[in-house]
């Protein structure tokens, strides 16, 4: 590790430069999953690619459209801390807030959070229920992948070797919608065992008109729920939240490891789905100004 | 191929010429013979490497020195003065919140860098502040106690 190359490219076309020529690069962000897959020995890469000096990925902005965009080298504590976030997307502050620790949020950032890949990441879940894009660049030019077709693997993605993601798009939200993200975990700040996040848009006469869902935790990769589109057209009911629960029960492919056992998982699925979508749904029966970034930590 | 880089490591300008996979971790303890900073897990997830960046707690040991050239490092060797022990180091003392100290210099900073930016934390605010630095001895309640004695 001690003798890997390392370069600090100005641009982001200097950088998929840097990729291309190189058969056993990494990019580092931020340097908090890149870290410890070095100091755990499981990756040997032969050069090191920082982005710390390509200008224009630390940026979060809200088009007049309402579509936000947050820089790839936002770190976590910037997304938990925006107050341009907190007010139009808290579900992304509520999401960032439980990764790790302190000390990992002052360093670690969104882009990092998503290529790394993990299955159950922190910030993938609510991106899927809000069906955002990434921004992708590479040595042959750029394309938007939406987040629920980037995995494809634990701790793999579409990426290419020489592409890296720019920015996270958020497509504008509905008027009236309001968005949870539960996890469950062990302890406070540990590793989450599953983790929901669902959006939902709802119009005056109370009947759903947008309703997203992922889930982590429970496959090789972050799942998107389809079935949560089913709840567009009546107003949320037990029987459609059950409908969608056992939606993800059934489409989850858990396995067991020491965190949990594969049937804990699938059927954890269920609850926090349940629990996500009734609190979303009692979220976006307040006007838009109430909705707070409050910790959806799993209650009892 | 080493890398000349210039770090300010509490108040004094370094310059160091290291391999860019060295981590700050290792730069501090073995170049800089600053051992108060330790290696627990390795891995960012126990806290005892923890160094103040900027004022900020980050994982010494996750971090690349060649990413804090040009950036302010604060060790637990920085916060007393003159031989003289900070008030947090001082609580910590009188209220009985050191057993074995493997975790100690991280606490102390974490609850430097929080006092910093809050002089009265709440409970709960002390507890997030310290959530990510592991104690294997006193079971917090002694730690959470000298930061407020400090409030």
């Amino acid at each position: 590790m001690e003798e890997v190359e390392y370069f600090e490219p100005k641009s982001v076309a200097e950088a998929c430069a840097l990729l291309a020529e190189r058969e056993n690069a990494k990019l580092l962000a931020g340097g908090a999953s890149l870290g410890a897959l070095l100091k755990s020995k499981l990756i040997f890469p032969e050069a090191l690619v920082t982005l710390k000096s390509v200008p224009g990925l630390r940026e979060i902005e809200r088009t007049p459209g309402g579509e936000l965009r947050i820089g790839a080298l936002c770190r976590h504590r910037e997304i938990v801390e925006s107050p341009l976030l907190r007010e139009h997307c808290s579900v992304l502050a509520e999401a960032g807030a439980k990764i790790a620790s302190p000390a990992i949020r002052n360093v670690g950032t969104i882009g990092g959070n998503i290529c790394h890949g993990d299955p159950t990441a922190d910030f993938p879940p609510a991106l899927i229920a809000l069906g955002a894009q990434l921004e992708v660049v590479g040595s042959g030019g750029t394309r938007v992948v939406p987040v629920r077709e980037f995995f494809t693997d634990h701790y793999e993605t579409v990426l290419s070797p020489d592409e890296i993601v720019v920015s996270i798009r958020i497509p504008p939200l509905p008027p009236r919608c309001g968005a949870a993200s539960l996890d469950l975990t062990k302890t406070h700040n540990s590793v989450a065992i599953v983790h929901v996040a669902a959006l939902v848009g709802v119009d005056e006469r109370g009947r759903c008109t947008h309703a997203g869902l992922g889930a982590g935790g429970v496959a090789s990769t972050p799942l998107h729920i389809s079935e949560a589109a089913t709840l567009v057209g009546e107003p949320l009911s037990p029987a459609g939240i059950e409908r969608v629960a056992e939606a993800a029960m059934e489409q989850a492919r858990p396995v067991s490891n020491s965190h949990a056992s594969a049937s804990y998982r699938r059927e954890m699925v269920g609850v926090l789905t349940r629990r996500a979508l009734r609190a979303a749904w009692e979220r976006a029966g307040k006007a838009p100004a109430d909705i707070s970034a409050t910790r959806g930590r799993e209650e009892p | 191929m080493k890398q000349e880089i210039e770090i300010s490591v509490n108040g004094s300008r370094v310059r160091l010429a290291v391999e860019p996979g060295r981590t700050l971790l290792q730069v501090l303890r073995e170049d800089l013979e600053l051992t108060g900073t330790k290696e627990g897990c390795g891995t960012g997830e126990c806290g005892a490497c923890t160094v103040l960046l900027d004022n900020e707690p980050v994982r010494s040991c996750l971090l690349l020195a060649v990413d804090a050239n040009g950036r302010q490092v604060t060790t637990i060797e920085g916060v007393s003065r003159d031989g003289q022990p900070h008030r947090i180091q001082q609580a910590f003392v009188d209220v009985g919140a050191v057993q074995c100290g493997f975790c100690t210099p991280g606490m102390v900073l974490v609850a430097k860098a929080l006092l910093d930016a809050k002089p009265q934390p709440t409970e709960a605010e002390i507890r997030e502040a310290i959530s990510g630095n592991l104690c294997r001895c006193t079971g917090y309640a002694k730690i959470v106690k000298a930061i407020q004695a400090c409030g």
